[in-house]
């Protein structure tokens, strides 16, 4: 991966081309410390229309006080990707409308990501008293020079006299702990704010003091029902960077198994959608036959959700002999039960009416958020990544990219069951054709990568899931940075959630189907 | 498709949509019921030989085990899981003296059974079962001892 | 058939041959409460259990088995795990109200369950104008539900209380309207007489298809009324986490939970004595011998069975669809049942004045 440096000065002027060039998806942007040569973030951009990517930098020395003019405003996504760099690095981004940290405490001291943050227990201790709430933005207005900047404070994020309630972190409908802070008008939202952070475990930092083959374990624990994804993700990332060839076998495999934990993932979500909205009983169906796949996954990785199944030129174990059989009958039963969950759930007309245009993303919004997946498909944008830059075998077996326009919860759901059957399509033309050949490639027992930058991504079950590698040639990363596909479809859910009522809030939060571990990384 | 912007079309739009869905559930009402009853059904319960319950050294009839104490899985283990120390032995008909493995502690407790111990170990003296029921009170109790 | 009259009558009897008159009421009125008060536990234990299975069989599972035979005991174990929980006080709760407010949803649905006609005689509270009784008494039962989410200091609660309010004052004037529907058919507001009638015929088959669109419109606005799915926005768990009831623990919560049960059988009860005949067995003019064998069923039964049966319906809606939206349910009353309501009342006194019912 080749990256362009932009001198500070010219960063938005560039960006601002970039943009006006076609470049309207933001698709990572990585914080990083680059010690010496200073503090700085890494673009990469794509057009959505000619798929052309470009990777740009940005960098700053100063260390006591890192300024880089925010992109927010160009591509709405950088707005949480910006407040995840200034948590964990600290750099400032003058103009951004909120600049606070997204997922540690107001009272956190020092920025845990950059090289020379000392962990020290003494800096911060477990604290028990509840965090102070931070009830105002900071702003920093640009200047003419575009670079210096004053603080100011400005207005409330809520309102003393709101009706302000909390949806999390332990609620029912948040799958997980998030917390949305609601200003409400009667049933009406009036306003989100969105916290996150609450299970941060800090992964993208214990990577950087892990070997490759040890940081693997930690792509199953972070969004759970992507495993396979994750882990296949971080295996290319690896594998481009060492320049090593699977054999054949194991890219059957592994495109096998991805899109059998996407089956998994999309079951879960039409399961967990129709409990959200209190039809208990299709959430019982779906996870009928979700405890299927569960049990064909669990046969050959041992695992139901830590699947622990690719590995660096490889994957762990063979398939078993049963295997294709048991995939096979899966399968004709699946299609028969799709029909079930369309009669009793996705065609009810009370369902109907409580999901049909509510929650409209529109493209543009989709594009400039980054939510693909599932959701940008329900927009209209064409993001598979596994038709944008097809990687294992999905430029061999034939496939049709669900793209829906309403943009609304129902298309949302309508894209995920429709691409359950496409899942099924896919693994019916592989399943039978698996070649011979070994199922692991024999690698070094110390795995050491070139120096560079290595970006690999694959089409997670809820959206592009990308791994960032900068290497310095040691046996540990340098900077690894998962590109999460969670943090696009919550900023969406903060701008769609508006106007809404609580109910649809619910709703759209189910439909949008994220995975709370894989936004607190 | 048209009568549903109309009152009465409406009405019978969503009327037949309930019904298809009751029909579904009144179906599932009479069919055989899905729930394992564990721990009822233990003994027809099949685990995945390949399940990853816990860490175990397999020792043959006489007690002994292959593990040659080169503290390789120690050294991978992420977490610290496995702690080996060893002990010096002399060989009594050659007079030389080897290490040899003295006691092997692995704390289930913090394993996230990555497998890389069981991967990188080059006598294949450990390896995970099928063993799933580990809950226990205290935390110590999941230190355990595996060699004998 | 039995008439329970003749043992009620004895019974009267006898206290006042053994007591002064004002003393025999007296007695006769505590007898009559405890035995209220015994059905109604029974009822609602046998709810309880009955809505797990029937719900768990829905789901394909198969319920409580662990707790005595089959799970017989599952209620009993529940109860006693509510007993032994810890009552909490809320800080700057209203606590007169919050105590309160349990036992007035109770009341409510305690003095409506009195009116139900269980068999001939077997009635509690019945004069001749037990419909309206009926829906009074039931309608204060909103009242302990708005207490309850004004009182707990909680803002999850205060919503679900005023979604409550909104939306089961409007279920009941459609459960109204299709009630009346049945009194215009049968002349009468005595519930007692509503069920002798039917004795000749049920409503249901007596006033054909308005009966059937008073009957369906009830179910729909009584499902409304007891605040269970696809109704349940006063609760809905993934919204609100428990709604009005969120800082209820223990038997307060329980007070609710049972309430909500008997006031699904209530309006079961009031389905079976108003449409299906309440404790009037099948009859088929024409079949004498078919007739004679029916009688010999007892009413109870047949009251039961008609009830358990509608219960069984209401269950079966509530296991099958998601949940509405609080607007929505205003649009469907306001926009759909309370038009047709009005409708089908018209055409149901055409029908009687025609005469052109069965």
């Amino acid at each position: 991966m080749e990256i362009t440096f932009i001198e500070i000065k010219e960063f938005r002027q560039t960006m601002l081309v970039k943009r006006g060039e076609g470049f309207d998806f933001l698709r990572e942007m990585v914080g990083m410390d680059w010690e010496k040569e200073g503090l700085g973030a890494i673009y990469i951009l794509e057009n959505s229309i000619t798929r052309e990517g470009v990777e740009l930098a940005v960098r700053t020395t100063d260390r006591e006080k890192p300024q880089i003019p925010t992109v927010s405003d160009i591509w709405y996504i950088a707005e949480l990707y910006e407040r995840e760099v200034f948590d964990f690095y600290g750099i400032e981004f003058t103009g951004h409308p909120d600049m606070r940290r997204l997922y540690l405490r107001n009272d956190w001291v020092g920025y845990p990501l950059r090289k020379d943050y000392d962990p020290s227990e003494a800096i911060n201790p477990v604290r028990l008293e509840s965090e102070t709430k931070e009830e105002v933005h900071r702003e920093y207005e640009i200047e003419e020079d575009r670079h210096l900047a004053e603080m100011v404070e400005k207005l409330k994020i809520l309102h003393y006299d709101q009706y302000v309630i909390n949806i999390g972190p332990q609620h029912p409908a948040t799958h997980g702990v998030l917390r949305f802070r609601l200003a409400l008008e009667g049933e009406e939202v009036r306003k989100v704010d969105i916290h996150c952070g609450y299970i941060h475990r800090g992964i993208e930092k214990l990577c950087e003091s892990r070997t490759y083959p040890q940081t693997l374990a930690f792509t199953d624990r972070l969004d759970y029902l992507s495993a396979h994804q994750n882990r296949h993700a971080l295996c290319m990332c690896i594998e481009k960077a060492m320049g090593l060839e699977v054999t054949d076998r194991v890219q059957y495999i592994r495109t096998i198994m991805d899109e059998l934990q996407r089956i998994d993932s999309h079951l879960l979500m039409f399961s967990c959608l129709a409990m959200d909205m209190g039809a208990i009983t299709s959430f019982i169906y779906g996870f009928r036959e979700r405890e299927k796949v569960l049990d064909i996954m669990e046969e050959v990785t041992g695992g139901r959700l830590i699947q622990n199944y690719n590995i660096i030129g490889g994957v762990q174990a063979d398939i078993t002999p049963g295997f294709a059989s048991k995939v096979k009958e899966y399968c004709n039963d699946q299609k028969k039960r799709l029909k079930e969950y369309y009669d009793v759930f996705v065609n009810n007309v009370i369902f109907r009416n409580r999901a049909i245009g509510v929650g409209v993303l529109t493209l543009e919004d989709a594009i400039s958020f980054g939510a693909t997946g599932g959701t940008g498909r329900a927009s209209g944008w064409a993001c598979d990544v596994r038709k944008r830059h097809p990687y294992a075998l999905y430029d061999k077996v034939e496939f049709k990219e669900i793209l829906h326009t309403g943009g609304d919860s129902y298309c949302r759901l309508l894209v995920r069951l429709e691409e359950i059957v496409e899942s099924i399509g896919i693994i019916e033309q592989l399943i039978d054709n698996i070649p011979e050949g070994d199922y692991k490639t024999k690698t070094k027992p110390i795995i050491k990568l070139p120096e560079g930058r290595f970006y690999a991504a694959v089409e997670g079950s809820r959206g592009e899931f990308g791994v960032f590698i900068e290497s310095h040639g040691d046996k540990m990363p340098y900077r690894l940075k998962f590109r999460p596909m969670g943090v696009p479809l919550i900023a969406a859910a903060q701008k769609i959630m508006k106007g809404c009522k609580i109910a649809d809030l619910i709703t759209i939060g189910a439909s949008l189907d994220y995975v709370i571990p894989d936004i607190d990384r | 498709m048209e009568t549903r912007n109309t009152y009465i079309g409406n009405i019978i739009h969503a009327a037949k949509s309930l019904l298809t869905g009751m029909r579904v559930t009144l179906r599932e009402f009479f069919t055989r019921k899905i729930t394992e009853q564990y721990p009822e059904n233990r003994s027809t319960l099949h685990i995945p030989s390949r399940h990853r319950a816990t860490l175990v050294m397999p020792h043959d009839a006489d007690g002994n085990n292959k593990c040659i104490a080169c503290g390789l899985c120690q050294q991978t283990c992420p977490n610290g899981t496995i702690s080996i120390t060893t002990k010096t032995v002399t060989d009594e008909e050659t007079g030389k003296s080897r290490k040899v493995l003295a006691e092997y502690h692995y704390d289930l407790g913090a394993c996230m059974f990555c497998q890389l111990c069981v991967n990188i170990c080059p006598k294949g003296a450990i390896e995970f079962s099928n063993e799933f029921e580990n809950a226990v009170f205290d935390r110590k109790k999941l230190i355990i001892k595996l060699n004998r | 058939m039995l008439d329970f009259t003749t043992i009620t009558t004895a019974i009267d009897q006898y206290l006042h041959s053994v007591m002064p008159a004002p003393a025999a009421t007296l007695t006769e009125c505590a007898i009559v409460a405890i035995c209220a008060i015994a059905a109604y536990l029974v009822f609602a234990i046998v709810m309880i259990f009955m809505e797990r299975k029937v719900c768990a069989a829905f789901q394909c599972r198969l319920g409580p088995t662990r707790v005595g035979f089959w799970g017989i005991l599952q209620v009993f174990a529940d109860v006693f795990k509510m007993l032994i929980k810890e009552i909490i006080e809320i800080k700057r709760s209203d606590h007169i109200l919050y105590n309160l407010a349990p036992f007035l949803v109770v009341m409510s649905s305690l003095i409506t369950f009195c009116c139900l006609p269980f068999a001939q005689g077997l009635q509690v509270l019945d004069f001749n104008i037990g419909v309206f009784f009926i829906m009074a008494a039931s309608s204060f039962g909103i009242l302990g539900i708005l207490l309850a989410g004004w009182s707990s200091n909680n803002k999850f609660s205060m919503i679900g209380a005023m979604r409550s309010g909104g939306q089961m004052i409007s279920y009941e004037l459609s459960v109204g309207l299709s009630i009346l529907t049945l009194v215009v058919l049968s002349g009468t507001m005595q519930i007692s007489e509503i069920v002798e009638i039917q004795t000749q015929g049920w409503f249901i088959v007596r006033g054909h298809i308005p009966a059937i669109i008073a009957f369906i419109i009830y179910i729909i606005a009584g499902n409304a009324e007891t605040n269970r799915a696809p109704f349940d926005l006063p609760e809905a768990e993934s919204e609100l986490t428990a709604g009005f009831h969120t800082e209820y623990s223990g038997m307060g919560f329980g007070l609710f939970y049972v309430a909500e049960f008997m006031n699904m059988f209530i309006i079961a009860g009031i389905a079976s004595a108003l449409f299906l005949g309440g404790w009037a067995p099948l009859y088929i003019p024409g079949l004498e011998s078919f007739n004679n064998a029916m009688c010999w069923i007892p009413g109870i039964v047949w009251f039961l069975g008609k009830t358990f049966f509608v219960i069984w319906l209401l269950m079966w809606i509530r296991w099958t669809f998601p949940r509405m939206r609080i607007d929505q349910v205003l649009v469907l009353e306001w926009k759909y049942l309370v038009p047709i309501g009005l409708l089908n009342l018209l055409i149901m006194t055409i029908c009687v004045v025609m005469g052109w019912t069965l």
